[in-house]
């Protein structure tokens, strides 16, 4: 099985015209209660939750259409053990300085703390069986991880990104995932930042100079590529 | 012990640093992406956002020297062979205009050992300063930044160099992941594209310093400065 391009910008994507789902991933970054939804602790610190909740609905469609088809989905989330012990000691005390630390009692359980209510996927987009769930301690998915053994392990080449927030998690991903030669794909309204300057930044950057990270596209034209 | 550099917050978070675990890092300053005849500019680059940062950059490699602090260059080139070069990375620099590995005036672009893989000539390592070359934006893929790092234990990183969208953010995202303490210089740092530049500030802003401080030059002059001239 052997699929068309997706009309992504600022080139058909992926580069080299071929991707199937033996090839393909789409990777879901930190669709967790605390980033997109109502009580979760970035709703508590007044960010606007609408945003990144609006990406929700379209990645739900393309999850369960590549789903249906095969495809290998890949679920993150940033969390930390529950005594704390892979911590960067600035991140905490960054945390700590904005009124939710990392690791202590917020309105959905421990702050990104491994377990709590707060910190699951939310349950529109929750994995089913079979779908790898890459527990990780940064912004990034490869860093004290075993994502890319994964990747490795079932022969995926190119990435699909959907998630949360587009100019972190999804972005530290994306850019180290380019630098390893993985063919990515952004999807612009799968993705969602807590400021909406950060989104365009992001886009725009992503198609840049040809596309330095990869191209960008929208659910839309995946799904018509996968009709 | 020394001050704390005045910026987005007191840096670093926790007041510790010293000659011995900080290093400043200088990111790609190289005549590929600075000459007039550097691929950068062959494939439609704009270098003059670039180039008007090296006396920036000049003065924190001063500074950083002056405060024995590690120096630590990297460069974005590939192996000559290319056997570490991502085919659509080479797809995407064919369709620029000046494919990697491709002979310009300044010798093969991007690739190792060619004219263009220097350090320009005002920010030249002196002996003994590391230079990392790196077949990526970040400076902790496919090299030995990391080594040396903590070889020589370092945990506080001092950014410059180029571009800010690019390899600057690419690596400090990474390094603070990895658990280090990293202050981004805003005006020793620049993107082709002044948008481009100010909106990663913006977004590095975020949250107070969600991946480290920012700050400018004059104050880690002013935070290096020794007792004595205070």
């Amino acid at each position: 099985m052997s699929l068309p391009p997706v009309d992504a910008e600022p080139y058909l994507w992926p580069f080299d015209g071929a991707w199937s789902p033996a090839d393909t991933a789409l990777v879901i970054i930190d669709m967790q209660t605390d980033f997109l939804k109502a009580d979760g602790y970035c709703d508590l610190m007044g960010l606007d939750i609408g945003l990144t909740s609006a990406s929700i609905e379209p990645t739900r469609r393309l999850l369960e259409r590549m789903r249906a088809l095969g495809f290998t989905i890949i679920h993150t989330r940033e969390g930390h053990r529950p005594d704390l012990t892979d911590l960067n000691d600035n991140k905490r005390w960054r945390s700590a300085r904005i009124g939710a630390e990392i690791g202590t009692p917020g309105p959905c359980g421990r702050v990104l703390t491994r377990g709590e209510p707060g910190w699951d996927i939310v349950p529109e987009l929750y994995p089913v069986a079979g779908e790898p769930v890459v527990d990780k301690p940064g912004k990034g998915s490869f860093h004290a991880t075993d994502f890319e053994q994964v990747l490795t392990s079932r022969g995926i080449r190119r990435l699909i990104f959907a998630g949360v927030t587009s100019d972190c998690c999804v972005h530290t991903t994306m850019t180290n995932a380019n630098d390893k030669g993985y063919e990515c794909l952004l999807l612009g309204d799968a993705s969602a930042a807590l400021d909406s300057r950060n989104h365009a930044m992001i886009v725009a950057i992503t198609a840049k100079r040809g596309g330095q990270f990869g191209a960008v596209a929208k659910v839309d034209q995946v799904l018509a590529a996968l009709a | 012990m020394l001050r704390q550099v005045n910026g987005l917050y007191p840096w670093p978070y926790d007041g510790r640093w010293s000659a011995a675990d900080t290093a400043l890092l200088v990111v790609d300053m190289q005549r590929d992406l600075l000459d007039p005849e550097g691929w950068f500019a062959l494939t439609g680059g704009d270098t003059a956002p670039l180039v008007a940062i090296v006396p920036a950059v000049a003065r924190a490699l001063a500074l950083a020297r002056a405060a024995r602090l590690a120096v630590i260059f990297t460069i974005e080139s590939h192996r000559p062979d290319l056997s570490d070069l991502p085919a659509n990375k080479l797809w995407r620099s064919r369709r620029l205009g000046a494919a990697i590995g491709e002979a310009g005036p300044l010798g093969r672009h991007l690739v190792r050992g060619a004219a263009g893989t220097a350090v320009v000539a005002a920010l030249a390592p002196e002996p003994g300063e590391p230079v990392v070359d790196k077949p990526g934006k970040s400076a902790f893929i496919g090299c030995d930044l990391d080594q040396i790092l903590r070889r020589r234990g370092v945990r506080n990183l001092v950014f410059s160099g180029v571009t800010t969208d690019g390899a600057v953010q690419c690596t400090l995202r990474d390094a603070n992941d990895r658990g280090y303490e990293c202050l981004l210089l805003e005006d020793a740092t620049a993107s082709d594209v002044a948008r481009d530049h100010a909106d990663q500030v913006h977004t590095l802003s975020l949250a107070g310093g969600h991946y480290g401080s920012i700050a400018t030059v004059a104050a880690l002059a002013e935070a290096l400065q020794p007792e004595t001239v205070r």
